[in-house]
């Protein structure tokens, strides 16, 4: 059910029908029906029932278990240990067993020995990344003595399946959402912020990101003869649909939670208005690194196996360096997780997790020299003209990781970024050569004004502004201009294409 | 253990910690008011509290701990009982 479909409207507008028309009592389990009903829609088979239930059931049982046994401090790691190792088996054997198996296959081939392996196809539950990840945080969190568990297993069947998270995120933590079992009245005046914000999202899917899709199909699809300048293009316009698919994704779930009572956490921050890589990842997909942070960095950081590293390291190189070492290696290991964490796949290790700790790792030695070359020769950092470098800097940074995220394998991703290295800058400004990837003027014109909107609404964000919270400020006359122009820019721009029919969101796979 | 000396000795941490002598922190100060405490450098002062006091905070403690208010409030508690 894609949340664009039409499919996916009906659903929305039964639930929330159904959600404030029944009893106080009853009202969060319209939530848990849909939310199920949403989850098993597109596959409804045995083994995924299965697949679910068992991370459920380990979750609650485990929780309950480890909240009896507090005070057992030994008894109650043994139980968080098992419970994370199970809830992550299900993860690792549903999406990374073609991985494992064929590096298996590969570094077999490098010693000599012969590994035959399979690929194998097996179903997988809608949501799996958030679902498994957000239970593992529960489990730790009642472990860590943050919540209390939840005692009513189908309400913690609702969190674990909350139908608006499932598709791209947020990742939620069960100590902020109370709310969720909360009766939550109508009102019309949530219903209004959400419904701007699902159009918002609508408006950055169907005028922006979809019309890109074309241009970054095409060019990749074809990069032997559409290469050079059309490459670069293609990649900044690949990173440009990632974002306003994602954050439009984003955008739709939280408007549909705002009409429902219940905020979901930000997972974006004007991502593109970040001086260095080290900033964007603060900005950009905040919850996933958020929770790594707190489940993953921090305890890796803190663990004996990285303190003891530090002790050694620092009889050697002395406490400075030491002090490196232990970050830089927690950090490299966090960023694998993390490019893993979007597939099994190499493209996504490179592109989403090592190429990110190399900018990061590069940032943190070259920024005190830089430093010092600034102010021997007297720059300001802090000038408009600066501050805009920095930012078209660190955007490429990440148009140029994200071409791996696109390429269906390393070597194409190579092979794409050589075909890169070729120069050809009149396609730009020759008024025909643009146009024979599947966009025409009118195309572009309609992306130029749409990228301008999407700019100024992020930077308001980026400066600490909400931007529905100003609209409602504003004159109705005037409010409602800048709404219908929102509603009839989809129905005009929209791309729908013949036989519309939605582009795969692209962080739905995960 | 007074709370006066727990800040005194914190501020021997802090400025070890950030390579900077001119931090004073008070129960109020949080990351947002020391330039370098950002979650890459949080453990490195936890654990040098850590060191400082001969205890040890657990992990919710680490993750949610908000302001040196809180962190004298455990140093405290572990240490005066």
């Amino acid at each position: 059910m894609g949340l664009t479909s039409f499919t996916f409207l009906v659903f929305v507008l039964v639930t929330l029908v159904g959600y404030f028309i029944v009893p106080k009592k009853i009202k969060w389990l319209v939530l848990l029906v849909s939310s199920l009903y949403f989850l098993f829609y597109d596959n409804l088979t045995f083994d995924i029932v299965g697949y679910v239930l068992i991370i459920l059931l380990v979750a609650y049982i485990f929780a309950l278990l480890i909240d009896k046994y507090k005070n057992e401090t030994k008894k109650a790691k043994i139980l968080v240990v098992l419970s994370v190792l199970i809830i992550l088996g299900v993860l690792i054997f549903l999406k990374y067993t073609n991985f494992i198996g064929i590096t298996i296959k590969h570094i077999g081939n490098i010693f000599g020995f012969s590994y035959k392996f399979q690929k194998v196809y097996r179903n997988v539950p809608i949501g799996i990344s958030y679902f498994s990840l957000i239970m593992i945080s529960y489990v730790v969190d009642v472990y860590r003595g943050l919540c209390k568990p939840q005692k009513n297993i189908l309400k913690c069947a609702l969190f674990m399946s909350y139908f608006p998270i499932l598709t791209s995120g947020p990742f939620i933590r069960y100590k902020d959402m109370n709310e969720l079992y909360e009766p939550h009245k109508f009102d019309y005046d949530r219903m209004c912020r959400g419904l701007i914000r699902i159009a918002w999202g609508v408006f950055k899917i169907l005028v922006i990101s979809e019309r890109l899709a074309i241009f970054v199909n095409f060019v990749y699809a074809n990069y032997l003869t559409y290469n050079g300048f059309y490459i670069a293009l293609a990649a900044i316009f690949f990173l440009l649909q990632l974002y306003t698919n994602f954050s439009g994704s984003i955008d739709i779930i939280m408007g549909i939670s705002k009409i429902i009572g219940i905020d979901l956490p930000e997972n974006f921050n004007g991502p593109f208005f970040s001086r260095s890589v080290t900033e964007l990842w603060r900005r950009w997909h905040i919850t996933l690194g958020a929770w790594l942070k707190d489940y993953v960095f921090y305890p890796l950081q803190k663990s004996g196996f990285i303190q003891e590293i530090g002790r050694f390291t620092k009889k050697i190189f002395g406490k400075k360096i030491s002090k490196k070492i232990m970050l830089y290696l927690a950090m490299l290991i966090m960023w694998i997780l993390i490019g893993a964490w979007h597939n099994g796949a190499y493209t996504f290790i490179i592109g989403s997790g090592i190429l990110q700790f190399i900018y990061i790792f590069l940032e943190d030695m070259l920024t005190p020299i830089a430093k010092k070359i600034n102010s021997k020769l007297g720059i300001d950092s802090e000038t408009f003209g600066y501050k805009l470098y920095q930012r078209i800097r660190t955007f490429l940074l990440f148009a140029l990781a994200m071409i791996f995220f696109s390429a269906p394998s390393v070597g194409k991703a190579l092979d794409i970024i050589r075909n890169m290295f070729v120069w050809n800058p009149w396609i730009l400004f020759d008024n025909k050569s643009l146009y024979l990837c599947g966009l025409d003027l009118y195309d572009f014109r309609v992306l130029g004004l749409a990228i301008i909107v999407l700019f100024v609404v992020d930077y308001y964000k980026y400066i600490g502004k909400d931007v529905t919270s100003w609209l409602f400020k504003q004159n109705i006359v005037f409010r409602w201009i800048i709404i219908y122009s929102l509603l009839f820019a989809i129905i005009i721009f929209g791309c729908y294409g013949v036989g519309y029919n939605p582009a795969n969101f692209i962080y739905r796979q995960f | 253990m007074k709370k006066e000396e727990i800040y005194e000795r914190l501020n021997n941490v802090f400025r070890d910690v950030f390579d900077d002598d001119s931090i004073t922190v008070n129960e109020n100060t949080t990351s947002n008011d020391i330039e370098d405490w950002d979650s890459l450098e949080h453990i490195n002062l936890v654990v040098a509290v850590e060191q400082e006091f001969g205890m040890k905070f657990n992990m919710g403690e680490v993750t949610t701990m908000k302001n040196v208010g809180e962190m004298v409030d455990i140093i405290m508690e572990r240490k005066n009982n």
